[in-house]
């Protein structure tokens, strides 16, 4: 099991250096240019050109993206053009939000998505599965932009229930922080439910239609032994799948609806960053994304040998 | 079976939820929603010439409304900015949200009045020496740092050094692009000496906090960009994403005895959808925003929570075509397109209406304004008979716009429609900012269309975008004759002498359609009843020294 894990923490340095080599290139390969962007409309030739020498844009992209990595490993993610302040200390402040915001979207989406996965499958067919599978439908066509407005107009505007926008910490008000908090999860918490009711749905009803569901029935057991001691355990594991996959999702800090709430997340700062060509704020960005990512994805797959267990890791 | 009740009764619990919540959020309000991310100008700060003739819409929103005796003091004010500022050093910074902020932190030795004629700030009073290359300022008495020191004219020798400085690399050292030398004679003196006459001295070093007096300490410790310290009405005390930027009332302020500022702080908020930014105004959750939708002004006439301003602004909207291509070089051609236009009409679509059409880039009722409207409206014929003579046929323009600053689409589409019946097709190239100020700067477009936050001084208005090889003359222009006159008034010190150079200047580039102004927009604020003692100004500053809450 050890042996494992070690195998897995080295293949996760690698994908990290691998998207850092591809986010390097890309950002580097689109027009546009941090400098002449932080200097504004009005900028002169020569400072323009001493601030690129300063900021070692003039060297060559290998050169950079070795120099950078090198900083990087010790811990040094290098300075924002746009602020000048040290990346890692901007990415820590904002990251509270973020995982806020994504681990009570998903609190929305398993609330909602597991009950009437579950009850859909088992009662196949029924008018509650096609209501349950047509809503879901709609839901995730709506554009979580749209969604978000919408809510805010309603309970914000017209019915004063809630906030509009902003986020308050929890050590603040916890009153507050939930106030503030209900409505982006709600936004994205029912676009993401949808999709994993859908996998629960399906999930649930591949064990239902196994000889060993049939052979538990057969036994005697009651409809609710059934599901729990011999369904579920087999349908955990396609679900667990799909909301690790959500959970990474979510964490990329679903840039739209931080924009919309005003939400102070890593999903605008990356957003700003793309914004005003900020390489070393994007590196980072990504790069703590696609860590948040690759460690959910090994937890899942840890996950696997606890919940099946035909799985052996060796 | 009990069992299949109790979950038959929850699964219809959670259904009925998940619907309503659906429902809910499919049912439309009605009102007209601005989902698309608009940014605030990135360029440096905002001078205009205008005069101060405030509209009023609705409300009362008089500067200095007297009430008789009350404490006017108090009270936390929660502004709403739309773009988020990248840093809190005036001199570096060009970022117009980090000016909304630091207007309030700092002060220039002179200052745009409500009027927009310079008056004294940090300074009191100055002089001028027979030829015009000494400048001497006479400084404010008792006034201190925000960090308790006391203010001197080393301070402002420091600052004005810094940003001469070209390793420096200020983003405004070019307004001081005549200053040879500053110097403090004594503690409450500063000398400046010139290249040659600069009638706009108070203008360039004052216009906007660009040109901040900062004190050397937090330069030297390097918090200048996150603690900034100035002389201004309010202290900074914090910043932070989720709580925003925090600042306090300065008790020392050199009018604190005038009883300013009456707020004991603000706190300015980041709200970057401004369909939400309105809501939490129309909530109540925050006092004032900065900006409106435009095309919701019109359902906000009736509205009494929310207070709106409109003022003439000096910000000016135009497109230029590349004259470094054929066959845009031919006057003919630009001639043609400046007469083929409705301007009018284009201000309606881009701005709802509050805007005004304006063939120069200097908007109406200010001293330097000038009169000058030599294009028809739409006139096609006469447009299709210039092309014609110019030997153009089938002629298509690629217009270089920015979905960032999201008039400038809504332009160019107006004017392919505008520029149809003439027979020129458009073609519309909407990239990011980034991307877009890359294509002005390397050539590559048939005709780039954007704004700039104009000036207070017409030199602003002119100098750098039309005379030959200036910074932001990306179109390519050239005409001696108009060098001539830039240059000339430029040390001219006679006001209407000045005048009359730019006028001339002005008529050259209009007619020779180096830039195609569009209109001047206006400066738009909005906020809530209990905001008294603000104005929106045609610099479009935010000053909140003033401000109170009516409790």
């Amino acid at each position: 099991m050890t042996g494992y894990v070690v195998r897995r923490l080295f293949q996760m340095a690698l994908a990290l250096l691998g998207v850092s080599v591809i986010v390097f290139a890309l950002i580097h390969l689109v027009p546009g240019d941090p400098v002449r962007i932080a200097l504004g409309t009005r900028f002169d030739p020569d400072i323009y050109e001493a601030l690129r020498a300063r900021a070692g844009l003039d060297r060559p992209i290998v050169v950079q993206y070795f120099a950078w990595l090198g900083s990087a490993v010790t811990g040094d993610l290098g300075v924002s053009f746009r602020s000048g302040q040290p990346v890692a200390g901007l990415l820590l402040e904002r990251l509270p939000a973020t995982v806020t915001l994504a681990f009570s979207a998903l609190f929305v989406a398993l609330a909602v998505s597991i009950p009437l996965g579950i009850v859909s499958a088992v009662r196949s067919g029924s008018k509650l599965d096609y209501l349950s599978t047509a809503t879901s439908q709609i839901a995730v066509s709506v554009p979580d932009f749209w969604a978000g407005i919408m809510y805010i107009l309603l309970f914000s505007l017209v019915l004063s229930w809630l906030p509009p926008s902003g986020y308050v910490s929890f050590l603040e008000s916890p009153v507050e922080w939930l106030r503030h908090l209900a409505l982006p999860a709600l936004t994205i918490g029912l676009i993401s439910g949808s999709i994993i009711f859908r996998f629960v749905r399906s999930a649930v009803l591949e064990a239902l239609n196994q000889d060993y569901t049939r052979t538990a029935r057969a036994k005697g057991l009651s409809e609710r032994q059934v599901i729990w001691r011999h369904v579920m355990p087999n349908a955990w594991i396609p679900i667990v799948t799909v909301v690790g996959l959500q959970l990474g999702f979510l964490l990329s800090g679903v840039i739209i609806v931080e924009v919309i709430f005003a939400w102070p997340g890593i999903g605008r700062l990356a957003l700003l960053a793309v914004q005003d060509r900020d390489f070393t704020v994007l590196q980072g960005a990504v790069l703590l994304i696609a860590f948040m990512f690759l460690v959910i994805n090994l937890l899942v797959d840890l996950l696997y040998g606890y919940l099946d267990p035909r799985v052996r890791y060796d | 079976m009990k069992v299949h009740i109790r979950r038959q009764r929850l699964a219809s619990l959670l259904i009925l939820i998940l619907a309503f919540a659906l429902i809910a959020g499919a049912c439309s309000s009605g009102e007209s929603v601005d989902v698309g991310e608009t940014t605030t100008t990135a360029a440096s700060g905002g001078d205009t010439t205008t005069t101060a003739t405030a509209t009023d819409d609705g409300g009362d929103t008089t500067t200095t409304a007297a009430a008789a005796g009350d404490d006017k003091s108090g009270g936390m004010l929660i502004a709403a900015q739309g773009a988020e500022p990248d840093r809190f050093d005036p001199h570096l910074t060009s970022a117009f949200a980090s000016f909304q902020v630091l207007e309030n932190i700092y002060d220039t030795l002179v200052q745009p009045g409500d009027d927009l004629s310079m008056e004294p700030a940090l300074a009191e009073s100055w002089d001028i020496s027979d030829d015009n290359l000494t400048w001497t300022f006479k400084l404010r008495e008792g006034v201190k740092w925000h960090n308790g020191r006391d203010f001197v004219a080393d301070d402002v020798v420091y600052s004005y050094t810094r940003i001469l400085d070209p390793d420096f690399g200020a983003a405004n050292a070019w307004r001081f692009g005549s200053v040879e030398s500053v110097t403090a004679p004594d503690d409450m003196t500063v000398e400046i000496k010139l290249t040659r006459p600069t009638p706009n001295l108070l203008v360039n070093i004052g216009a906007f906090k660009g040109m901040a007096i900062v004190p050397k300490e937090i330069v030297e410790d390097g918090t200048i960009d996150t603690n900034p310290v100035g002389t201004g009405p309010f202290k900074f005390v914090s910043s932070s994403p989720d709580q925003g930027i925090v600042l306090e009332r300065n008790d020392d302020y050199w009018r604190a005895d005038e009883g300013l500022p009456y707020l004991d702080g603000i706190t300015f908020l980041q709200i970057p959808d401004q369909t939400v930014k309105l809501t939490n105004l129309q909530t109540g959750e925050v006092d004032w925003i900065d900006t409106v939708p435009p095309q919701q002004l019109a359902g906000l006439e009736g509205d009494d929570n929310v207070v709106l301003m409109r003022v003439p602004g000096g910000d000016y909207h135009y497109f230029a075509l590349n004259q470094t291509r054929q066959p845009f070089d031919d006057v003919r051609v630009r001639q043609a397109i400046a007469m083929a236009i409705d301007r009018g009409e284009i201000a309606e679509a881009a701005q709802f209406g509050a805007a005004t059409a304006n063939q120069t880039a200097i908007p109406p009722g200010t001293f330097w304004s000038f009169d000058y409207a030599p294009f028809a409206t739409a006139d096609v014929d006469g447009a299709k008979a210039l092309l014609e003579e110019a030997g153009v046929s089938d002629l298509t323009i690629e217009f270089l716009v920015t979905s960032d600053f999201p008039e400038t689409v809504t332009q160019a589409q107006v004017i392919a429609a505008q520029l149809e019946p003439v027979g020129v097709g458009v073609e519309i190239r909407d990239v990011d900012f980034g991307t877009w100020l890359d294509e002005e700067g390397s050539g590559n477009f048939d005709a780039f269309m954007l704004s700039w936050i104009g000036n207070i001084d017409p030199d602003d208005f002119y100098y750098a975008q039309h005379h030959t090889g200036a910074n932001f003359n990306f179109q390519g222009y050239s005409n001696p004759d108009v060098d001539e006159l830039l240059d000339a008034a430029r040390v001219e010190t006679d006001p209407s002498a000045r005048k009359a150079l730019y006028d001339d200047a002005a008529a050259m580039i209009v007619d020779d359609a180096s830039y195609i102004y569009l209109y001047n927009p206006e400066n738009i604020n909005a906020w809530g009843p209990q905001v008294q003692g603000y104005m929106v100004r045609g610099d479009n500053a935010v000053r909140f020294e003033t401000t109170w809450l009516e409790r």
